[in-house]
């Protein structure tokens, strides 16, 4: 384990991350559909190099525990029901981050029969993360940068109160 | 790719003299509106694919499940999505169908203390969607039922109509982790249909580009299992290890994910700065630290502890469910597409053997880390001297049909494509993944519920490439 911890601590220092900030926003991630390019991207998110964890950003294991819905893929008409179910557990306020481009509705490819249409037209989106798929770094740099634009309340008071 | 044509009441004796003759059944897709006719793959043992086909008789055709086991989801599948009937697949379960009673898509369970565990389609890490339905006797799983097809996109019937070429896209988005090997497949598919073949570069180019993805989803299995069995800086090392194997592939192709490079009948794009840029060097030492992680966690007691004996694929049923890949060569079946690919560049290939060829969780672990030090020689030698686009030139007599199997991270993927004018009118893709859904399900059977999360990882299956 020894060998393996010096690795995670030689990346950590190769790295060189910032502090971060502290911060405490709570992320639910839904696979709308997707082709798992976006799921790989978020979970190295998560990981030495990048860390997420350090701007008080984490993936939670329930919508109940969650801040941010961060929706992947295009929404398939078999997901559909299942992601308004889990919109619907999460306490307010609530925020939707479209996670990579198909989420966006940008060049989406299938059957339209198979689709339920854009992630916009089936719920609110507040934060919008591009890409195909957006890189680990894209990921944290638009969920930040997306955080600080919808201000201090928009996750409720442990946010706000965390950057006081 | 030859097509050879039966009448349905000939279909099973058909499919009977493939299977006697040694070959692999390798996929099936019924093709027309309403079904004019179900083919099948077979995968022969030097590399060859040979088609059979019939014309279903009033909308059904002869079973083959009893036969040939692994064609279990591709008759349900093309029952519910072609509304194809099956004679002597009874009761026939739905598979991309979603009914609301449960009876129909699972396996009748029975007997006193039996209880069910519904799991999904939202699991709780960042997993993609499916749902699992486990039959219980207290924590002793009885039967697994997976139900996929919640993230079905209807890929391949968008891809109908299109230009073949422009149709890879399709393919492309099947599936991120496999993308390479299905564009792969999907380019060979089209190219034998249009009888053309690839030139030495290219076929170098997309075999570099082959390993190239098997090095980092190999990377991240590894840390997967680790993350399965809850060991965080085996995780999390082996991530690290992978991002790594990632931003190298940025380097080399443009993209983290290799997309784009791969072409229908066309060169690959984006790979000039391979041979420059220290690629090399930053693989060598990407294998050192690799080869450093593996060491240790073979000295990690407490990981150990967790793998032997559990999730056994045995040898018999991974030959009889068609198991493909790594999962299957754990459990002995000594079989690599890559040992027959006169289409890429593996001259001289020889299927990894396991050391243990015991196939539970610690053969498919031990599988993936043997590969992966294979895949590093391969991919030293590809780097030896500088790499060019390639090209495709006439080669073979173009036909309605096209078929070629490439050697995914996960197994023997099948891509088939039908044209008509150099558009497509039906488009079959079976990855490693869809290969492997029945093996893991049955290899779960026996197990304690809390082993699951380890089993699935030690299979590591994609939903995406599956649903499509």
């Amino acid at each position: 384990m020894f060998v393996l911890l010096r690795q995670l601590a030689r990346i950590r220092r190769e790295a060189g991350l910032g502090r971060g900030r502290p911060r405490s926003v709570a992320l639910r991630h839904v696979d709308a559909g997707s082709c798992n390019g976006c799921e790989h991207e978020l979970a190295l998110a998560t990981t030495p190099f990048h860390d997420v964890q350090r701007f008080g950003l984490d993936v939670v294991a329930s919508p109940r525990h969650a801040d941010v819905l961060l929706v992947t893929g295009a929404v398939t008409t078999r997901m559909e029901s299942a992601l308004r179910t889990a919109y619907e557990a999460m306490p307010e306020p609530r925020l939707v981050a479209a996670l990579g481009d198909c989420a966006l509705g940008c060049g989406l490819l299938g059957d339209r029969a198979r689709l339920a249409g854009r992630l916009e037209e089936v719920l609110p989106v507040d934060i919008r993360i591009p890409g195909c798929p957006p890189a680990p770094d894209a990921i944290a740099e638009h969920l930040l940068a997306g955080l600080d634009a919808l201000g201090p309340g928009a996750t409720g008071g442990r946010a706000a109160t965390a950057r006081r | 790719v030859n097509r050879v044509d039966v009448t349905a009441g000939r279909w099973r004796e058909a499919v009977q003299a493939r299977l006697a003759a040694g070959e692999r059944f390798a996929g099936a897709w019924a093709t027309g509106e309403p079904v004019r006719s179900w083919r099948a793959a077979f995968a022969v043992p030097d590399g060859g694919i040979a088609i059979l086909a019939c014309a279903p008789e009033a909308g059904r055709v002869p079973s083959i499940v009893d036969l040939a086991p692994a064609a279990d989801w591709d008759e349900r599948e093309a029952h519910d999505l072609h509304g194809l009937d099956f004679d002597g697949h009874a009761p026939i379960r739905a598979l991309a169908g979603h009914p609301e009673d449960a009876a129909a898509w699972t396996t009748p369970v029975e007997g006193e203390g039996v209880h069910q565990v519904a799991v999904g389609p939202i699991h709780a890490g960042v997993i993609e969607s499916g749902h699992f339905r486990f039959h219980l006797v207290g924590e002793r799983i009885l039967a697994l039922d997976p139900r996929l097809f919640y993230k079905h996109r209807g890929l391949e019937r968008a891809a109908e109509g299109r230009d073949a070429r422009a149709a890879l896209g399709h393919v492309q988005r099947a599936c991120a982790a496999c993308a390479v090997a299905n564009t792969v497949a999907y380019a060979m598919a089209v190219e034998d249909a249009l009888g053309i073949v690839p030139d030495p570069a290219l076929r170098r180019a997309r075999t570099l580009l082959l390993e190239l993805e098997r090095l980092y989803n190999h990377l991240n299995d590894v840390g997967a299992i680790c993350a399965g069995v809850g060991f965080a800086p085996g995780a999390m090392a082996f991530a690290a290890l992978k991002d790594r194997a990632q931003r190298l592939n940025a380097q080399i192709a443009g993209h983290r994910f290799l997309f784009g490079s791969v072409a229908a009948g066309a060169g690959v794009s984006a790979i000039g700065a391979a041979a420059g840029g220290g690629a090399r060097e930053r693989l060598r030492d990407l294998r050192a630290d690799a080869a450093a992680a593996w060491r240790d966690l073979e000295f990690t007691a407490s990981m150990q502890a967790r793998l032997d004996g559990v999730g056994v694929l045995t040898f018999e049923d991974a030959l009889r469910l068609g198991a493909v890949g790594p999962a299957a060569r754990a459990a002995g079946v000594r079989s690599d597409v890559r040992a027959h690919s006169p289409r890429l560049a593996y001259a001289g290939f020889v299927a990894a053997d396991p050391p243990a060829p015991s196939g539970d969780v610690a053969a498919r672990l031990q599988m993936r880390a043997v590969e992966l030090m294979a895949t590093f020689d391969l991919l030293e030698v590809l780097l030896d001297r500088p790499l060019a686009a390639g090209a495709c030139r006439p080669g073979a007599e173009p036909g309605p049909l096209g078929a070629a199997i490439v050697e995914s991270p996960r197994g023997a993927t099948l891509a088939a494509v039908e044209l008509d004018s150099g558009r497509v009118v039906r488009l079959r893709l079976r990855t490693g993944s869809y290969a492997n859904w029945p093996a893991l399900a049955h290899a779960t059977a026996g197990n304690l519920l809390p082993d699951f999360p380890l089993i699935n990882k030690s299979f590591e299956l994609c939903y995406a490439c599956v649903d499509r």
